[in-house]
């Protein structure tokens, strides 16, 4: 198959590849799978607390040059975006920026699915803390 | 068009007497063989030419059970590919999590492995072979049968456990063929062929 030359630039030099301490206050993980071909793709983000914007964000993908290509390029989009923002990544701009063929769209949905986990998982740390703060 | 089910006279259902399928099948390869339509009009040569590739097609999508219950989900939901699965499958959270430490340890051990890492990661791929044969077993097994029994409104919850457990089997398969890719031995024979592509 033919790799658009933004996926070959990706697979080749892939973004903030590595990872966060999962328990550090800030960072969210997603961990999800593809079942169509299980792959695996864990993406993390590092908000700042004071700002909510995404400071940093890493990822680690074992699956084929797509699903890379994807992830790295959803860390690329994060950084400098507020939680709010980040929510509105669509995987169909993955597949535009991209130019995944059809048979590809599942990496852009589980790129798209990662982000959602992280920022759930980012969120929901948060409201324990938003619920003590309350109850000061 | 008829679905390969119908293609044998069958109703949808996932038991099926392969025996009787192959007989069917080798009948109707029989009639529709090209060889034997080559005096036709080229109407009716193209027809046999169509059939023919259908018969084979439907046989190949029924014949083995786990492709069967592939045929089926993809039946059931109306589509012909793989891709634009309606309802996700979810294999269990803890499953992928086992399954990126295995990829991330794999990772971090490069290209020379030593004696003991060559068996220690023998021991790991046959025990995830081990649990993949119990989730083929299912499968085609008591999730199968499940699905034949359920009511018109049990199905999608007998079609979603068949989804569920067909992913866990995929993600299985991944590690065990990069176990095996790791131990420089061939992969699984898989129909996720070139999944690194």
């Amino acid at each position: 198959m033919a790799y658009s030359e933004k996926v070959v630039d990706h697979y080749n030099n892939p973004r903030n590849v590595g990872s966060f301490t999962k328990d550090t206050p800030g960072v969210g993980t997603g961990l999800v799978g593809a079942p169509e071909c299980g792959d695996v793709m864990k993406l993390q983000i590092k908000v700042n607390l004071e700002t909510g914007v995404i400071e940093d964000a890493r990822f680690k993908t074992f699956g084929c040059g797509s699903a890379i290509a994807s992830s790295s390029l959803a860390t690329e989009w994060l950084k400098g975006k507020t939680v709010d923002e980040a929510a509105k990544i669509k995987n169909t701009d993955i597949v535009n920026e991209l130019k995944l063929p059809p048979v590809k769209i599942h990496c852009s949905v589980l790129a798209e699915d990662a982000i959602k986990a992280a920022l759930a998982d980012y969120k929901e740390k948060q409201a324990p803390q938003t619920a003590g703060a309350a109850s000061q | 068009m008829s679905d390969f089910f119908e293609v044998f006279g069958l109703e949808r259902r996932l038991a099926i007497d392969v025996a009787a399928l192959q007989r069917r099948f080798y009948e109707l390869s029989r009639r529709w063989h090209p060889d034997f339509h080559q005096a036709a009009a080229p109407a009716e040569q193209a027809r046999a030419l169509e059939e023919s590739a259908r018969v084979n097609a439907a046989y190949r999508a029924l014949r083995d059970p786990l492709a069967r219950v592939e045929y089926l989900i993809r039946l059931e939901e109306g589509r012909a590919t793989r891709e634009g699965a309606v309802v996700k499958p979810k294999a269990p959270p803890a499953l992928l999590a086992e399954m990126f430490e295995i990829q991330e340890a794999l990772e971090a051990r490069g290209d020379s492995l030593d004696d003991g890492t060559r068996a220690t990661l023998t021991v790991q791929r046959d025990a995830l072979r081990a649990r993949m044969a119990e989730a083929e077993a299912q499968i085609a097994g008591p999730l199968s049968r499940a699905w034949d029994a359920a009511a018109a409104a049990d199905r999608p919850a007998a079609l979603a456990a068949l989804k569920d457990a067909l992913a866990t089997r995929a993600y299985l398969r991944t590690v065990i063929d990069d176990l095996a890719n790791a131990l420089g031995e061939g992969t699984e024979e898989t129909h996720v062929a070139n999944r690194r592509d």
